[in-house]
């Protein structure tokens, strides 16, 4: 059952184009991962997503519905660039927040006080929002954003400026927020909390969706013909007789494993064959399939797509 | 999603209205304002520096013995020269009298070390003056000539009424309308300055802070942006209604006092309608000053009006000062921008002025009709008594133009809060409220 379905959607603005007919689905009651480089357009999609902004083409389908004006308050957003109103008391602001999303006063109060214990912040509600510093100032941000128990969180970067002790902490309330059934975007250039957090991802790159689907079908195709042969032998002549099955190889000198290559090969279907090619050319002390971590995955989809273009 | 905008109003007003800086100056400025009126007579009380010794050389004989002494100059005869007199520092000054006054009244000079006062020459000159009249009328030898000259003397001061939408004849004071008049466009001009800058940095603020990316996720950048200009609006206006309480309660219980007893027998007397110009003490022109400021209708039929035009051209304003706030990144990129602003609240605040001297000119009544320029130029007008019609149309244009305004501004608004960077010029405001 999907949560958010995002439908061809473009959006141009004066001279360059920030969205080119993008779709995406997110299921409900999973962490989407949104990723892309700088200046890709993720921020243009989750502003779209936010009602914030509308598309030029394509259509946003919220929770059985064409996304209107009302689903805001069925979405917290956590953006990148947040700031709070600084001479404003700490308490005071949340709760205005928090009414902006349609609570009460004193269910705002009485939910604020206990995020705030939890995130161990409740002497600072009397206090300006100036006197906090920058990770405490994000953890107000934060419960701002979920207070109002969302059907879809949308969190961009929501580590940074965390230490991390905090950032374990942040990460296991998402957790949790996903376990008590809240669908999650999140958006970052982190790929380690990718791997861990993550169900599905998409990447976005000049505008495009280039990737889609689940973090382990990605780097299963990823990892389609990566072999790391481990051996005894010059390597040379390995190269040399494995020849034209080998699409790309790379050298790792000597570790635990004794040297190794890394290899990318044309057909997976050949295995047997470079075993046996191998076999004859040197000693094979280990061979694995390799799985790419989404850092790799990231960085070769980006510059292969740029390439081609 | 209206509830909203009814939350950031609170907002908004609140951070201000708890501000100290706006309880003090609120609480202080009227108080500072009546200091500042009664200053020039405070200043001239404290300034009396003892009575001036002046050495007076007569060779006509006939004004000495006629000069009064009083507690801020003193007389004294000599017959020495000049001459001897010049190195002499215990004189404030040597007054020297030709024979001929009489007949040359231009022939005395005034000998100083230190500048001379106005007060004093004003003095000397009046009492020189009163004397040779005497000598003059004297040399006639006609009995009585003086008494006579003295019932010939008029005064005319003219009244003037003003018809009304009834055909009924109104009083009004030309002196007043046109006090009232200055004093209700220069505050309408301190306003707009001061409350729509308020708009404009508060955006900037908002936007530089990133408050702004929080607050579009809940609310709309269009109410947004309504929330804070009602806001901020809320807060002249209080602020204006303060100061017109304060100022009445200080006048109502202050005024009695200060005035002298014969100007409270004469307004008591105008006000009965049994004034008589000739045997009143004061100038009639004053005395129906100050009754009109002592009626309460009067004072607050104006300061409605001044209300009606502050709101209408704060908002007018504020919808553009935001605009423009929102399309840059800090106050000194805003210069450029804000002259569009600045320049018309000026312009409207130097035609409001001028239009004083004929307020139903053609120009003038242009003027209080282009939103622009007419909450200040109206605000002079309007003391004068106008027809009630220029006003209703007047308003009605300055409101409908905030709403324009208002739509315009909210669509550039909602591109400039995302733009970082750049400094944007007018052009560009105009494509951003083309987008979709």
């Amino acid at each position: 059952m999907e949560l958010l379905k995002v439908e061809n959607v473009s959006k141009h603005y004066s001279g360059h184009t920030a969205l080119d007919d993008v779709s995406l689905t997110v299921k409900e009651g999973s962490i989407y991962g949104l990723l892309g480089p700088n200046g890709a357009g993720k921020t243009t999609l989750i502003r779209i997503i936010n009602h914030i902004t509308a598309p030029d083409k394509g259509r946003v389908i919220f929770d059985g519905h064409q996304l209107t004006e009302k689903d805001v308050t069925s979405i917290g957003y956590l953006p990148e660039e947040r700031g709070l109103y600084k001479k404003m008391k700490v308490g005071e602001q949340a709760v205005f927040f928090a009414r902006l999303k349609g609570l009460s006063r004193r269910d705002a109060v009485n939910g604020l006080k206990e995020w705030f214990e939890k995130f161990d912040i409740l002497p600072w509600w009397d206090k300006k929002v100036e006197e906090l510093s920058k990770g405490m100032a994000q953890k107000v941000q934060f419960i701002v954003t979920v207070l109002h128990h969302p059907k879809l969180l949308i969190f961009d970067e929501p580590f940074s400026g965390f230490d991390p002790i905090n950032a374990e902490l942040l990460k296991n309330e998402i957790l949790n927020l996903k376990q008590q059934g809240a669908t999650i975007i999140f958006s970052t250039h982190n790929m380690g909390s990718v791997e861990v957090l993550c169900d599905d991802i998409t990447l976005i790159n000049q505008s495009h969706n280039i990737l889609s689907g689940s973090v382990e079908d990605v780097r299963r195709t990823h990892s389609y013909g990566r072999y790391r042969i481990s051996f005894d032998g010059d390597e040379n002549r390995l190269l040399e007789a494995l020849g034209q099955h080998v699409e790309s190889y790379k050298f790792i000198p000597a570790d635990i494993r004794g040297k190794s290559l890394s290899l990318k090969l044309r057909d997976e279907n050949d295995m047997r064959e470079i075993i046996s090619i191998a076999n004859d050319t040197v000693l094979i002390t280990a061979l694995n399939r390799e799985v790419p971590s989404m850092d790799e995955i990231f960085i070769q989809t980006v510059k292969t797509y740029n390439a081609e273009k | 999603m209206t509830s909203n905008i009814g939350i950031i109003i609170r907002r908004e007003y609140l951070e201000r209205v708890s501000k100290k800086s706006f309880i003090i100056t609120t609480l202080f400025m009227p108080v500072f304002m009546l200091l500042l009126s009664a200053a020039p007579a405070l200043i001239m009380s404290l300034n009396t520096s003892g009575s001036k010794n002046i050495m007076v050389i007569d060779e006509s004989g006939k004004i000495l013995p006629q000069l009064e002494n009083d507690e801020t100059v003193r007389f004294t005869s000599t017959a020495l020269p000049l001459d001897s007199l010049m190195g002499r520092e215990d004189l404030d000054g040597i007054l020297v009298i030709d024979k001929q006054i009489i007949s040359k009244p231009e022939m005395l000079r005034l000998y100083t070390r230190d500048a001379a006062s106005t007060e004093l020459t004003g003095n000397i000159e009046n009492q020189v003056e009163r004397i040779v009249e005497r000598e003059r009328i004297e040399s006639y030898n006609i009995a009585d000539l003086s008494k006579i000259l003295e019932e010939v003397k008029v005064n005319v001061t003219l009244p003037t009424s003003r018809i009304t939408d009834e055909n009924e004849a109104t009083e009004s004071s030309t002196i007043l309308s046109t006090v009232m008049g200055m004093v209700m466009t220069f505050i309408l001009y301190m306003f707009l300055m001061m409350y729509g800058q308020m708009v404009m940095t508060s955006i900037i603020e908002e936007k530089n802070n990133r408050v702004l990316e929080i607050m579009v996720s809940s609310v709309k950048p269009s109410h947004l942006m309504m929330g804070k200009i009602i806001g901020v609006g809320l807060v002249a206006v209080t602020q204006v209604i303060l100061w017109g309480l304060l100022l009445s309660i200080i006048s109502s219980f202050v005024m009695p006092a200060i005035l002298p007893d014969t100007m409270a027998t004469d307004i008591a007397a105008y006000n009965a309608g049994n004034l008589d110009a000739a045997s009143a003490a004061n100038n009639i022109e004053m005395v129906q000053m100050f009754s009109a400021l002592g009626s309460i209708g009067y004072i607050i039929g104006l300061f409605g009006y001044m209300l009606l035009f502050l709101i209408g051209g704060f908002l007018f304003y504020a919808a553009i000062n935001a605009a423009f706030g929102s399309a840059v990144d800090n106050i000194q990129d805003a210069g450029q921008l804000q002259m569009f602003v600045v320049l018309p609240i000026i312009i409207g605040l130097v035609f409001g002025i001028s239009v004083v001297n004929d307020p139903s000119s053609p120009l003038a009544i242009w003027m209080s009709f282009i939103p622009f320029t007419s909450p200040m130029v109206m605000m002079t007008r309007i003391p004068f008594g106008i027809p009630v019609w220029e006003i209703i149309v007047s308003l009605v244009i300055l409101y409908a133009s905030f709403i324009a305004t208002v739509w315009i501004a909210a669509k550039i608004y909602r591109v400039g809060i995302f733009m970082y960077g750049k400094k944007p010029n007018l052009k560009e405001l105009i494509r951003w409220a083309r987008y979709k």
